[in-house]
């Protein structure tokens, strides 16, 4: 069976367990007024969509009106150099995941993250940001934990990301340990030439 | 020399990474450096899709040759069996299948052997289906990227009986040029602990500036 032609339908035995949220079965009251568009219940999370809805955060799921230069502003900061927007816009249509909130008021983003992978086993969480003005009040985690539960619905079981030091502390309540076993994150170091 | 490394252009270059977030009070804002190339990338040619990494005579007049490829013409089955005699755990198929699809780069290393006759009836003109060649599938890396900024190598292998020849290291040397070649300025990957000198001695650095990788409730 080789790739890039077609592949012929797997044996039965082969077929992929549904990769559905065993939560679905679950109605919660508070989740009655649930938009029809959305096909499953999500779980509880630190802050719910209505609350942040209630406070004027909207959740994004998809680039549609993200504006990127405002988002590269969002990147700058935070300390992260300035991108190339091109650049950016490649990067997030071959991203499997991705995570934005919407400030209501001035339908800018405030939030933002966004997982690359395979489609089927791993996925990296890159370019997590808040705006230093919306920092410390949830934003964050409220991101990261529906970006978890987007591709823990693919089916990506190995979900992992790279982190400074001084955020540990924010990953690690939600979950993440660093070096599992002794695995290291390991970054090809290019040489740089002696400047003349 | 190229052995001295600018500290100020390894941080920008790393600023372009981190996934975490920081209160900033500097104004001073950071652009990202020019797609900055070792004096060796540039003047190298680009990688050929396909190419010979060893050609070696066996006994019984056997010619081995070992074949790079970042082409990712790879067969699941072959794969799966690889998988196999290196011990690790079964994944389903159309999985297999699907990942190496959604994977940006696939580098192979196939073994091709022929008898030493084989080279001479190839000079003839089209004279070249006389003997099917034993091709085998003994290692292979792919990267999962976003095309633009980040790439990660996963399932780094080569089969056991071809462990200890340097192949491996080929193997990730060559992957990891292509995809400089590309432009993917921030290439990384996961290591066991067992395996960490292995890529330090390709150029990867484990916990850059204090960077750690973190997994989300690994098993």
């Amino acid at each position: 069976m080789l790739l890039g032609g077609t592949i012929s339908t797997p044996p039965a035995s082969l077929r992929i367990r549904s990769t559905l949220n065993p939560q679905n079965a679950v109605t919660q009251s508070s989740q009655a007024a649930f938009p029809a568009a959305m096909q499953r219940q999500p779980p509880s999370y630190s802050i719910s969509d209505e609350d942040l809805k209630s406070r004027g955060f909207l959740l994004r799921r998809t680039a549609e009106g993200l504006n990127l230069d405002q988002l590269n502003s969002v990147f700058v900061a935070v300390g992260f150099p300035r991108r190339d927007t091109a650049k950016i816009e490649v990067a997030l249509e071959h991203t499997d995941a991705l995570l934005w909130v919407e400030y209501e008021k001035t339908r800018r983003p405030v939030a933002f993250a966004r997982a690359t992978g395979d489609g089927v086993f791993n996925a990296i969480i890159w370019d997590v940001v808040v705006d230093p003005s919306f920092q410390s009040c949830g934003l964050g985690k409220a991101v990261i934990e529906r970006l978890i539960e987007d591709l823990q619905a693919k089916g990506i079981c190995n979900i992992a990301l790279y982190s400074e030091p001084r955020v540990l502390g924010f990953y690690r309540p939600l979950g993440f340990v660093s070096d599992p076993d002794g695995i290291k994150g390991m970054v090809f170091i290019r040489k740089q030439r002696n400047k003349k | 020399s190229r052995k001295v490394k600018s500290l100020r252009l390894r941080a920008n270059f790393w600023e372009s990474i981190r996934s975490g977030f920081v209160k900033n009070n500097n104004s001073t804002q950071l652009v990202e450096p020019p797609s900055i190339v070792d004096d060796e990338e540039e003047t190298e040619p680009l990688l050929p899709v396909e190419f010979t990494l060893v050609e070696r005579t066996l006994q019984d007049g056997l010619i081995e040759e070992i074949i790079f490829s970042s082409g990712g013409e790879i067969d699941v089955y072959d794969l799966q069996g690889l998988c196999d005699k290196v011990g690790w755990p079964r994944r389903p198929l159309v999985k297999l299948a699907a990942a190496l699809k959604n994977s940006y780069m696939v580098a192979t290393l196939h073994s091709v052997m022929k008898s030493s006759s084989d080279s001479v009836s190839d000079s003839s003109e089209g004279d070249n289906g006389q003997k099917q060649k034993e091709k085998k599938l003994i290692g292979m890396a792919r990267a999962t990227s976003d095309h633009a900024f980040n790439a990660t190598i996963w399932d780094v292998l080569v089969d056991p009986e071809y462990q200890g020849q340097g192949l491996g290291k080929a193997l990730v040397e060559k992957l990891v040029r292509a995809l400089l070649q590309r432009d993917i300025g921030n290439i990384s990957l996961f290591a066991d602990s067992q395996v960490v000198d292995f890529y330090q001695n390709l150029g990867f650095e484990a916990d850059p500036e204090g960077i750690k990788g973190m997994f989300w409730y690994p098993k």
